[in-house]
């Protein structure tokens, strides 16, 4: 392994070295876990829908942790977790690899899909739509039985070793005509379908995450019911899970309720001065000053 | 024979030939003066009557108002006096003996307040007003008549004032002097004395200013000034006297106004208005009069101090900005600095500015599509709402009141407004209108059934008499009411244990509210009627109600018949447990009922004492339902007289509570929409819709028309039916529903629809008060008539060259926005990461094509651009005219050759022969569509908008095509039916554009205004000839619109135009279009260079 500690505090990890050590919290909403797993067993790629902050990270952190067993080499922890973030500039190149200048030689370089390829570890593409299209395509050989990529300008063709899956997360509140996922991209996965938890879930969510005591967890929670209500009425989006947990991180260290759900809500949710009083107006009457 | 009768024996011979009765005026004069004067006297006094009778042919009368009251006059002045007194009369007579004979049967009366030595001054003051001719004469014998009257109550000075005004207004009219001379005398008389000298003055300045005032002045005045605090009185007329006359004509209107005004404000309050007032009288009398006449309506929503903060600021603009216009328009409201200081200093919240926020604050807390409405709208559909003051639901929107005021502070009459819609919105949260029939509560055992049985076996004795058979219920909430036998008293109890259950919800739920809600409760516990006075049943709820308010030490109730209370107590408490559903409060309410109606309804003959406050006991009563058969323990009822039992009224902020209506609703909403879907739904019956409004404990009787029940029943059916088919929550389809009454429905899809209009309210800018004039001007946005369909196809085939010429330009526009694509082997850049990935491939052997070059591309252009046509009535003018108007040099040139202007003349009428003469509405119109062709090539979003109107009230804003509209045949008909109407209120106009690309998406904005000439219409200026207002309300309209990020652009054909759009466009782009028949090809090379800018 080449992890190398550094002076500063920092861990500088290969990034095919990174797994996940210690339990995430997670907390099961419907049978996700076991399809994940199935999925994972079978090899059958795994595209996670849903609104943002609502655990899809989370939830392939926790798998990844999860599923070590499953690949028989008990002492190794974890399955390694390789996440790309993508954007609009993610070239082909950025993914599988390229060769750098070092001196007069070149060297190449293996991108991240490559590394997981070869390891066998879980590739997540966060946020998918965001990626170019010619991106996607790439990864089409890889989703299906052959399980292969093609490095082209080295003129190989990569088996991805046994541990690996790929997995990809998709917010579908963002449809629109330009950022949509191609048919024929979509349907080489199987969906597992995230939403915001019901009350009592979230507010043990919040609590755990948090440290803020139940009843407030089950307010924000409460509040977070509300606000979702709100939805395609003023708010594009509900207020996710995520910006409550750290709404609930403020109260813990000692900010008022009002205030936390103000910085930690409220604006964070809209600009829409009108909406925000509104939302504001929700705030005070959950909680007391 | 006395010395009189020796005397009358005398004159015998010189009285005869006169009136008949002279001789005996002589014979009692001359005897009631014998006793005072001695021979010689009486000899001068009998001759004075004589020479005074001989004076004219009817002086004899004269004469003998002399003898009549010469006794009184010569015991009163003496000798010297009289003689003094007949010499004034003779005097007199010289103009009129009817004058001298007024004066003299005035004076014994007038004694009475006069002294001897007024009585020249008296005289002469009749005298005025005499001019010789018979009006005036008639008018001086009046005065003399009036004036003892006008003596007991006026100095001889003051009445000295009042001739002065009398005589002015004989210039003008002598029947109008007339009637108030007569009428001052009783005015005066019933004015205070400290009023009746600024009466005067007043009167005085009413009459120069405007002579017919006067008599407006004189009815109206005294009524008009008792509604003034009497010791203000003085000091407001004083008032309206300097304002009268510093502004002329308006000061008596002025006056009246501010009367009237003050008339409705507390007359304790007057001395601080007038003492206001009078400081600004000053600066600008006419502020201080719109101060006093906006009193009533700023004391509404201001208190005194906030009035006079508000005022300050009023003052200010007078003082330091030395504005008085401004400051006029200030006090007269016509202001947004005058709205927006009461706003803010106002403790009062208006629903109109807190209700988007509530409406999405009450969805939110829901999770319905609720609209919050006023609770006036609710009453004007009449479908069982009655009160504007309380809050309310119908299940599908929240009505509250039009404003709060009930505390002090801004901030808390809104946590008030929030309650009201916490409370409402939990009634649909909680599932206050759920409520089905026998389904189980969390807290309760059901007994429903139970109930039904029993109650069924009660009325089936009743009804087996022949009684009409009860049709099935309606709905769960009918089914559970009719379980019964005292409607209203259930409906009560059930409104109180639900609101209860809500409430207690709400507390629970809602931490942040809890404080108010306690507080509002607080406020309608200290606010309640008193127990005492109400019937023992009705006092039952009451202290129910209390209790659910939170405040158990309100409780008042007869110590004997505590046992009830605590039962209901302890029920009621039941509904607070969490998980309480609807249906425990329907068992709660039964069982409640049991206790109720054990009880009568009497005014409880109870000692004071008996009367218990809430004990220990009470406040610790544990939630049970009461027992079945607890009723059986002994008990001793008062003693009392029976009273009729009503529900005590509900506390304001949780309103009417009628489930059953609700219920009702819901059920023909769904009915009416299955109807549309499938048509299977088993329509419910006039009959069992009949049964359950009639037995509704929901509707109270005085709501029904008198007379006729059931067709006032039939009427408020077709209301709800009506209520049911409109959708859901948007209050704007209330104004599109054609009114049709149609029993039978279907109707209203045949049939031509009428006209719909959507009113906007915009601002107008006065220049003078340096403000907007607030909601100045209503907008009337209709879709446009449709014309024919030839002229669009007519007008492109005559400009057929034309419009191939404009489209081609337009697509050579030069596009707005750039993308940058990357690799590409050939562009403007080199994108340094793809080059230098470039070289690294090369070197390493592989990806050997240099795509390293970055280009920008235009994206999809997006613009939207708004024409606003003039559609006012001068558009109408023939171009030919204006052409002559302006092209005298023209003609100027035929005078050398006549022949030249013969062969003009002939081309002209060849021309016109052809087609007809061209309007520059015409011309508009062809411009439209060239420009629409032109637009439609490249695909910009473009509307096509005119207006006019006359006045303020009416302007007219017709959609030709709106920009998002797909361009069609029938905008086509609709540009063809583009007509002259009325005026140029061009500021709203041009505000409702902006409101239009506002509302629309697009990165470019452009509002192209054409227009023949200057803005103007009715009352768009202080006066008729009046330009400027219009000219500033124009260009505040057009900065308005660049502050927007709008760009606008003025296309005027009125040659004289420079000088004001000069004015009125400051930095914004306009043309003149010289030659005015080139507008439709002016127009889109215009555009073209305005969206490319």
């Amino acid at each position: 392994m080449t992890t190398t500690e550094q002076a500063s505090g920092f861990k500088q990890i290969q990034v095919e070295d990174f797994r996940i050590t210690q339990e995430p919290y997670y907390l099961p909403i419907h049978d996700e876990v076991a399809l994940f797993e199935a999925a994972y067993d079978q090899k059958v790629p795994v595209l996670l829908k849903g609104p943002t902050g609502s655990g899809k990270t989370r939830f392939v952190e926790y798998m990844s942790w999860k599923l070590h067993r499953h690949i028989g080499n008990v002492d190794e922890e974890g399955v390694p977790l390789i996440t790309v973030a993508c954007h609009e500039d993610l070239t082909a190149s950025d993914l599988v690899g390229r060769y750098l200048l070092e001196g007069d030689d070149t060297r190449w370089i293996d991108g991240p899909i490559t590394r997981a390829v070869k390891v066998g570890a879980i590739c997540y593409l966060d946020e998918i739509v965001e990626a170019r299209k010619d991106t996607t395509v790439l990864i089409h050989p890889l989703t299906d039985y052959r399980r292969l990529l093609p490095v082209e300008k080295r003129g190989e063709l990569l088996e991805a070793a046994p541990g690996f899956l790929l997995v990809m997360s998709y917010n579908p509140g963002y449809q629109s005509a330009l950022k949509d996922l191609k048919h024929s991209t979509r349907q080489r996965f199987v969906a597992i379908e995230f939403n915001y938890p019901p009350r009592d879930m979230e507010a043990e969510i919040i609590h755990m995450e948090s440290g803020v005591d139940r009843a407030i967890a089950q307010d924000l929670a409460k509040l977070a019911e509300k606000v979702r209500n709100l939805k395609e009425h003023g708010l594009a989006e509900g207020v996710s899970t995520r910006l409550l947990v750290y709404a609930g991180k403020l109260m813990a260290k000692g900010i008022s309720p009002r205030r936390a759900c103000q910085t930690g809500v409220v604006w964070a949710l809209t600009d829409d001065i009108e909406v925000q009083r509104s939302i504001e107006e929700v705030v005070t009457s959950i909680f007391d000053e | 024979m006395t010395i009189a009768e020796d005397l009358t024996a005398r004159y015998a011979q010189e009285l005869r030939g006169f009136g008949a009765s002279l001789p005996d005026d002589f014979a009692r004069g001359a005897e009631g003066v014998a006793g005072v004067l001695h021979e010689a006297q009486l000899e001068q006094w009998a001759r004075a009557g004589i020479d005074l009778a001989n004076h004219s042919l009817r002086s004899w009368e004269a004469a003998a108002e002399y003898f009549r009251a010469s006794p009184g006059i010569a015991r009163a002045l003496e000798f010297d006096g009289l003689m003094h007194w007949v010499g004034l009369a003779t005097a007199l007579s010289a103009r009129s003996s009817l004058i001298a004979a007024a004066f003299l049967k005035a004076t014994p009366e007038a004694l009475a307040t006069l002294s001897p030595e007024q009585f020249e001054a008296w005289s002469q003051q009749g005298d005025r007003l005499c001019r010789g001719n018979w009006k005036s004469i008639a008018l001086a014998a009046l005065y003399f008549q009036a004036s003892p009257g006008l003596f007991a109550s006026l100095s001889l000075d003051s009445v000295g004032r009042l001739v002065d005004i009398v005589d002015q207004l004989t210039e003008r009219s002598y029947e109008l002097a007339t009637t108030c001379l007569e009428s001052a005398g009783p005015i005066f008389a019933r004015l205070s004395p400290e009023d009746r000298e600024p009466f005067l003055r007043f009167a005085r300045a009413v009459t120069r200013a405007s002579w017919a005032d006067t008599r407006l002045y004189f009815e109206r005045g005294p009524k008009l000034l008792e509604a003034i605090a009497p010791a203000q009185r003085p000091a407001f007329l004083d008032l309206a006297a300097r304002v009268t006359l510093a502004v002329g004509r308006q000061g008596f209107p002025l006056f009246a106004d501010a009367a009237a005004a003050l008339a409705s404000v507390e007359p304790a309050d007057h001395v601080d208005l007038l003492a206001f007032a009078a400081r600004l009288a000053p600066g600008s009398p006419q502020a201080a009069m719109e101060y006093l006449k906006s009193a009533p309506f700023v004391r509404t929503r201001l208190t005194p101090e906030q009035m006079r903060r508000w005022a300050d600021a009023g003052v200010e603009i007078l003082t330091t900005e030395r504005n008085a216009e401004g400051a006029e328009a200030f006090f007269r409201l016509e202001s947004t600095r005058a709205e927006e200081m009461m706003r803010a200093l106002s403790a009062r919240v208006e629903l109109t500015s807190v209700n988007t926020m509530l409406r999405m604050y009450a969805k939110a807390l829901s999770g319905e599509q609720v609209s919050v409405q006023s609770t006036e709208m609710l009453v004007d559909k009449n479908i069982g709402w009655m009160s504007e003051a309380s809050a309310t639901t119908e299940g599908t929107a929240i009505y509250l009141p039009p404003f709060v005021n009930t505390f002090e502070e801004q901030a808390a009459n809104f946590q008030v407004y929030k309650v009201f819609t916490t409370h409402q919105a939990g009634r649909l949260e909680f599932g206050s209108f759920r409520y089905q029939w026998l389904q189980p509560g969390t807290q309760t055992p059901g007994s429903l059934l139970e109930r039904e049985t029993k109650r069924r076996a009660e009325t089936a004795t009743v009804e087996a008499d022949g009684a009409k058979k009860r049709a099935e219920a309606t709905t769960s909430m009918q089914r559970f009411f009719n379980l019964f036998a005292d409607r209203t008293l259930i409906h009560g109890i059930f409104t109180v244990v639900e609101d209860t259950r809500v409430d207690a919800y709400v507390a629970r739920e809602y931490g942040g509210i809890r404080r108010w809600l306690r507080r509002l409760q607080a406020y309608e516990a200290e606010h309640r009627p008193e127990v005492r006075t109400m019937g023992l049943r009705e006092g039952l709820l009451e202290n129910l109600l209390r209790i659910s308010l939170g405040r158990p030490d309100t409780v008042r109730w007869p110590h004997a018949l505590q046992a009830h209370l605590g039962r209901a107590i302890g029920a009621l408490r039941v509904i607070e447990q969490d998980g309480a559903t609807v249906q425990d409060s329907a068992e709660v309410s039964a069982a409640i009922y049991d206790i109720a109606v054990s009880i009568p309804n009497i005014l409880a003959d109870v000692p004071e004492g008996d009367w218990v406050m809430a004990d220990e006991e009470m406040l610790s009563i544990a939630p049970s339902m009461p027992g079945g058969g607890g009723e059986g323990e002994p008990q001793m009822m008062p003693n009392g007289e029976e009273v009729a039992f009503e529900n005590p009224p509900q506390p304001e902020f949780r309103g009417d509570f009628k489930p059953e209506l609700v219920q009702l609703l819901m059920k023909l909403k769904l009915q009416q929409q299955g109807a549309q879907q499938d048509g299977v739904t088993a329509p419910l019956t006039k009959e069992q819709l009949m049964e359950l409004l009639e037995n509704s404990a929901e509707i109270t009787i005085n709501e029904w028309a008198e007379g006729d029940l059931a067709s006032s029943l039939g009427m408020f059916l077709s209301n709800l039916e009506k209520e049911a088919g409109t959708p859901a929550g948007d209050p704007k389809q209330k104004g599109q529903q054609p009114q049709q009454d149609q029993p039978g429905g279907g109707g209203a899809d045949e049939g031509e629809l009428p006209m719909r209009i959507d009113y906007f309210f915009y601002d107008e800018w006065d220049f003078r008060a340096a403000d907007y004039r607030p909601r100045w001007a209503r907008v009337g946005e209709r879709l446009s008539d449709e014309g024919d369909d030839d002229f669009y196809e007519e007008t492109l085939r005559k400009y057929h060259g034309l419009v191939l010429e404009t489209r081609r330009q337009f697509e050579l526009m030069r596009p707005e926005s750039f993308r940058k694509i990357k690799k590409l082997e050939d562009g403007h850049d080199i994108d340094l990461d793809d080059a230098i990935e470039f070289h690294v491939d090369k070197k390493a052997g592989v990806g050997p094509i240099a795509r390293i070059y970055s280009r920008r591309n235009k994206v999809e252009r997006d613009v939207a651009v708004a024409f606003l046509l003039d559609m006012s009535a001068s558009t109408d003018e023939e171009i030919e005219k204006q052409r002559q108007k302006y092209d005298k040099d023209d003609n100027d040139d035929f005078d050398g050759d006549p022949r030249k202007y013969f062969q003009w003349l002939a081309q002209r009428r060849a021309r016109q022969a052809i087609e007809p003469p061209k309007r520059i509405i015409d011309l508009e119109k062809e411009s439209t569509v060239l420009v629409v062709e032109a637009l439609e090539a490249i695909g910009d979003a473009y509307g096509i908008y005119g207006f006019s109107g006359y006045g303020r009230e009416n302007v007219e804003y017709h959609v030709i095509k709106d920009l998002g509209e797909p361009f069609d045949d029938r905008v086509q008909r609709r540009i063809a039916k583009i007509e002259p109407i009325r005026s140029t209120r061009m500021g709203p106009a041009i505000r409702h554009t902006i409101h239009k690309l506002n509302e629309y998406d697009a990165k470019v904005k452009i509002l192209i205004l054409v227009s023949d000439g200057r803005p103007q219409d009715h009352g768009y200026g202080r006066d008729r000839t009046e330009k400027e207002y219009a000219v500033h309300d124009t260009k505040q309209a057009l900065v308005e619109a660049k502050r927007d990020g709008i760009t606008p652009f003025l296309i005027t054909v009125d040659k004289e135009g420079h000088d004001y759009l000069k004015q009125m466009c400051d930095d914004i782009g306009y043309e003149v279009v010289d030659n005015i028949e080139s507008l439709p090809r002016r127009l889109p090379t215009l555009y073209r260079h305005l969206a490319a800018e």
